[in-house]
């Protein structure tokens, strides 16, 4: 599957062969960094001085890279469909295999960043639990209630929230038991098979 | 157990037999009992053709003593010599003893469970279901080929009698790693309750 790139964004590439690969190998650097972290006009700036370019030519080339990777990424293209993507740019031979190493090295890793912006729910981060044996109470002395109190930890886009709750001991089994016959599930023949061919 | 004196007054007219007789003795204290545990007992628990002849202010006064006893005696798990103890105070015959002792035995599982279930507590999980899903792509990320799960613990609230829901997704491992950890709680609680 091919990259199809818009003119804007080959104007704003035609940048890379000016300068030369340690330039663009830093361009890289600062791509992924932009990823990580969010933008830094500064670095821009300091870019454009050194090479004597408009601090804008700078911020394009480098989102032009950033844009590049996320999409190859995105997508999971092969090296070869990166290649032929990349050739009609008409970049040097030297030029294009930079930009290869660049995809491959930083792929894994931008996936995982990329993966974080997919709507989601809560998701389960760690549970504490206790027993309690309730006593007494206001209206009624001498009991023995067990309870099991149960600290859930969970995460939301970067927030971390917990909930405090409570299970009696038949309902905990119950509990297990059901959760188990989930995982129980990922084993079975149906499942095997879907994960095994849908790829 | 602390009772207050219009408890004792009231009782000191059920153990009147000029004020109830036996019948009425027994109609009431039925009653007594009907209106605190029975969830569809209403007002004219107190009609019966045997009560008419009794005041009803007469009628009221001794239902609620009553009630306020059992309700206290439950409280504190009286045993029959305690609530012998009281009756006698209050100038029960024996015969009026023994029968409010045989009905408050009677119906004691019911106001003990009735007392345990008052008050307040956290949450409650009373079930879970589970979803389990294979993610393909998102907008931004094709290709992706993971299972997840879909946990939704179903709580009750004592106070509010709301329903809410917790749902929260989770890898295998991450799952794995919840039933773990409430399997570890409920070995806790069988190894407790067998010292």
């Amino acid at each position: 599957m091919l990259l199809e790139l818009s003119e804007e964004h080959k104007e704003h590439l035609a940048f890379l062969p000016q300068v030369d690969s340690a330039v663009v190998a830093e361009f890289g650097r600062i791509a992924v960094e932009f990823l990580r972290r969010g933008a830094n006009p500064k670095i821009y700036e300091g870019a454009a001085r050194k090479l004597s370019v408009s601090s804008d030519t700078v911020q394009h080339g480098v989102e032009g890279l950033t844009y590049l990777l996320t999409e190859s990424s995105k997508l999971m293209i092969s090296e070869l469909d990166f290649q032929d993507s990349v050739f009609v740019l008409g970049f040097s031979e030297e030029l294009n295999k930079l930009l290869l190493q660049l995809y491959l090295d930083n792929r894994k890793e931008i996936r995982t960043i990329l993966s974080e912006l997919a709507p989601s729910l809560p998701s389960y981060h760690n549970l504490e639990w206790r027993l309690d044996v309730q006593l007494a109470s206001r209206s009624l002395r001498q009991q023995i209630k067990p309870a099991v109190t149960i600290k859930l930890h969970l995460n939301q886009n970067g927030d971390h929230n917990t909930k405090v709750l409570q299970t009696d001991p038949a309902t905990l089994l119950h509990l297990v038991q059901q959760l188990e016959q989930a995982l129980e599930e990922m084993k079975t023949n149906h499942c095997r098979r879907v994960v095994r061919n849908i790829k | 157990m602390e009772l207050s004196e219009s408890v004792q007054k009231g009782f000191q007219m059920l153990a009147d037999p000029g004020c109830f007789d036996s019948n009425a003795f027994t109609l009431l204290l039925r009653a007594a009992f009907q209106s605190l545990l029975d969830a569809q007992a209403d007002e004219a628990v107190l009609d019966h053709p045997d009560l008419k002849h009794i005041d009803p202010v007469v009628l009221k006064y001794c239902h609620a003593a009553a009630a306020t006893y059992i309700l206290e005696a439950g409280k504190h798990r009286a045993d029959k010599s305690t609530l012998s103890t009281y009756l006698e105070d209050c100038k029960f015959d024996r015969e009026r003893i023994e029968l409010f002792c045989t009905e408050y035995q009677n119906n004691k599982n019911s106001l003990e469970t009735l007392l345990g279930s008052i008050g307040r507590s956290l949450p409650h999980i009373t079930d879970v279901s589970w979803r389990l899903e294979y993610q393909i792509k998102t907008n931004q990320l094709h290709k992706m080929y993971r299972p997840t799960y879909l946990v939704t613990l179903n709580v009750q609230n004592t106070d509010s009698q709301s329903y809410p829901e917790i749902s929260f997704s989770c890898s295998m491992e991450q799952l794995q790693d919840l039933v773990g950890k409430l399997k570890d709680a409920s070995k806790s609680l069988e190894r407790a309750t067998q010292l």
